[in-house]
């Protein structure tokens, strides 16, 4: 152990017995800190995780059960069909326009936000949590209320002679609902990213020559760039594998990938695809997460001074 | 070349920069109260003043990034009080430098050419050249925060030169760097300012900064403009107690004027010193530490005017000694806790704490302050 330790730290060496046993003792208070979260997460995060990773690889017998014997790759094989591609597209299309949505709602927004004095700032902040301590489901089935063709909204257009208009159960509606849902997401990155904004650099920007808009293009823009990376992330991630939205508002024809795992488990009867499926989404994400983790990193260094 | 100097026709002989009666209020705090200043085209200008005396302000009203709430200033005899900074030809090194992290040396340099318009192969020639003029050849394709403080402050410098300002604003640029970089920076700037003819407006809190490198100073304390002049006239004329005491060491002698060409000091004497007064006025007359003379008690040469006292403290600064003398206070005066520090060049003969001295001066390098 001592010799593994020595080998991870060069600078080890140069430490006394004394210097030793104190970092010892601070690395055990840090491993004694940690080990609730630690244990939490093992349980009910990674053994799950672990479980559908198994699943995926399973039979499912002509009974609709799931066999553990013989693996096989069969569901991955699946997921090529041309009706789960169509899913897939469709669930990464609404995410990212939910994600583009999200950002130019969000940005106009954050920058107001993080540009007014401390005690506003504080004040909005809150608005903008408030919804976050209601019931989300009832939130989604106000906006159904809100977009039925005897909703509020058809009766306005209706009033200002547009004609009655269908959106509920149409991606439309799925969309707007997930900007909804997901906005404070994306209006947080961007808030702590305009908050620490160095408004001399615009300043600057503005002495040389830069009006407004170029100045918000050529240096805020850059600057926040890694809370505009962060809040896609954040939004894009569960947009893509929602499920309560789309089965509220979005009907029979927009099937998602959340509804059509759920599906899976439940009516269809057929784990090792729906375990398969998530597989599939969960990689996706992880490799949204890393580019969002390497991006952070990047603007770190920007900020902190190494090449 | 192509510089903002060539859009407008050759400006006949007005200031580089002249502010009318301009203030400026941030709610209820008169930042800048109806200063006037005019500042000659070519000139090197230091605004030098304690922090929180609208300085700063002032600068920043030039700049375009603070707007006048009241008065005119024009550039070049063309009024700008309103117009945005993107509209002024002038140029800023701003305090903390505000370079811009996400770029590299050469981008943050090229950014005023390419908001302008200039790009391509004249841009990346002007950009060498002032690359050149600070002296940063090999460090284009770093970014700032591989930099040091002084390097940094080359960039802003070039970055601020590259495009030909008809001034050049600089807030406290030499603040963040250390004593012995500062001083070398100072003699550069003044090289550099001579070599490009620029009207240089710098604002420093250092009146010694102040001092060394300016053609002209202005001091400012509250928001107003107090005394504006060469180096040499505020350091030997003081217009003000706030003057004499702010820039330089002195001693002030408080007393009453007595005509116009004496002085009641408090400490008892009547002294020679010219002013324009009226008598009855109190003031207090400024002697700076280097025009005191020390002697043995009672040696003091005749006609000079002279204050008996004890040294109280003695200090060594290598090339001088700075005395520090408790006037012995006459019969009848108010305030008896007088002390004039007197500075003396080593060679002379030293003398010890506690030795009764006289104390004298040439009335001609005093002056006479009021409040």
């Amino acid at each position: 152990m001592s010799t593994l330790r020595r080998r991870s730290s060069p600078a080890k060496a140069l430490l006394t017995p004394q210097e030793q046993t104190a970092q010892r003792r601070a690395r055990r208070i840090g491993t004694l800190i940690a080990s609730p979260g630690a244990l939490y997460l093992l349980i009910f995060f990674m053994v799950p995780l672990g479980l559908i990773t198994v699943y995926s690889f399973a039979t499912r017998t002509s009974t609709g059960r799931t066999s553990l014997s013989g693996w096989n790759l069969n569901s991955y094989e699946r997921l090529a069909d041309d009706v789960i591609l169509g899913i897939v597209g469709r669930s990464a299309w609404l995410a990212f326009i939910t994600t583009v949505l999200c950002l130019a709602v969000a940005y106009p927004f954050a920058y107001y936000l993080a540009t007014r004095s401390p005690r506003v700032r504080a004040r909005l902040l809150v608005l903008v949590m408030i919804p976050f301590w209601t019931n989300g489901l009832v939130r989604i089935f106000a906006i159904r209320f809100l977009l039925g063709s005897n909703g509020p909204a058809s009766a306005l257009s209706e009033a200002l002679g547009f004609g009655t208009f269908r959106i509920l159960f149409t991606p439309t509606a799925v969309v707007l609902g997930m900007v909804y849902g997901f906005l404070t997401f994306m209006v947080l990155p961007l808030y702590v990213a305009l908050e620490r904004m160095d408004w001399r650099l615009v300043e600057a920007a503005r002495d040389l020559y830069a009006s407004g808009g170029k100045a918000f293009w050529r240096v805020t823009v850059p600057l926040t760039r890694s809370g505009i990376v962060a809040g896609c992330v954040l939004v894009f991630v569960p947009s893509f594998g929602s499920y309560v939205v789309p089965e509220i508002l979005g009907g029979a024809k927009t099937l998602l990938i959340g509804s059509y795992v759920a599906r899976q488990f439940q009516a269809a009867r057929n784990w090792p695809l729906g375990a398969s499926l998530s597989v599939l989404v969960i990689v996706a994400m992880l490799i949204a997460v890393t580019i969002n983790q390497r991006n952070s990193e990047n603007a770190e260094r920007t900020r902190a001074g190494a090449p | 070349m192509n510089t903002p100097a060539d859009e407008t026709p050759a400006s006949t002989g007005a200031p580089a920069v002249e502010l009318r009666c301009i203030s400026k209020r941030f709610g209820d705090v008169v930042a800048v109260d109806s200063v006037n200043l005019e500042i000659a085209d070519g000139e090197f200008f230091a605004l030098l003043g304690p922090s929180g005396c609208g300085k700063t302000t002032t600068l920043r009203m030039i700049a375009g990034l603070d707007i006048p709430s009241e008065g005119s200033l024009l550039i070049h005899g063309d009024e700008v009080a309103s117009s945005p900074p993107d509209r002024r030809p002038v140029n800023t090194v701003f305090q903390a430098y505000a370079l811009f992290p996400h770029m590299t040396v050469a981008q943050n340099i090229a950014f005023g050419l390419n908001m302008r318009g200039i790009r391509g192969s004249e841009a990346d020639r002007q950009v060498a050249e002032a690359t050149t003029l600070v002296q940063l050849e090999g460090m284009e394709h770093r970014r700032p925060s591989q930099l040091s403080g002084g390097q940094q402050q080359r960039v802003a410098l070039a970055r601020a030169l590259v495009n030909h300002p008809k001034v050049l604003l600089l807030d406290e640029p030499l603040g963040a760097l250390d004593l012995k970089l500062r001083q070398e920076m100072q003699v550069e700037l003044k090289v550099l300012q001579r070599e490009v003819g620029i009207t240089f407006v710098f604002v420093t809190h250092d009146q010694e900064e102040a001092l060394a490198m300016s053609d002209r100073v202005g001091v400012m304390s509250q928001g107003r403009l107090l005394q504006v002049g060469t180096p040499a006239e505020v350091y030997e004329h003081p217009a003000s107690r706030f003057v004499a005491d702010f820039i330089g060491r002195t001693n002030l002698l408080e007393g009453v004027v007595e005509s116009s060409s004496t002085v009641r000091l408090h400490a008892g004497a009547v002294v020679a010193a010219q002013s324009n007064l009226a008598a009855g006025t109190p003031a207090a007359l400024s002697v700076r530490p280097e025009q005191v003379r020390l002697h043995r008690l009672g040696e003091a040469p005749a006609g000079a005017p002279c204050l008996d006292g004890v040294i109280l403290d003695v200090t060594y600064l290598g090339h001088a000694f700075v005395y520090t003398v408790s006037i012995s206070a006459a019969s009848g005066t108010s305030n008896d806790a007088t002390t004039v520090t007197a500075r003396v060049e080593t060679g002379e003969a030293a003398q010890a704490a506690g030795e009764p001295v006289s104390v004298s001066w040439a009335p001609a390098t005093t002056t006479v302050v009021a409040d």
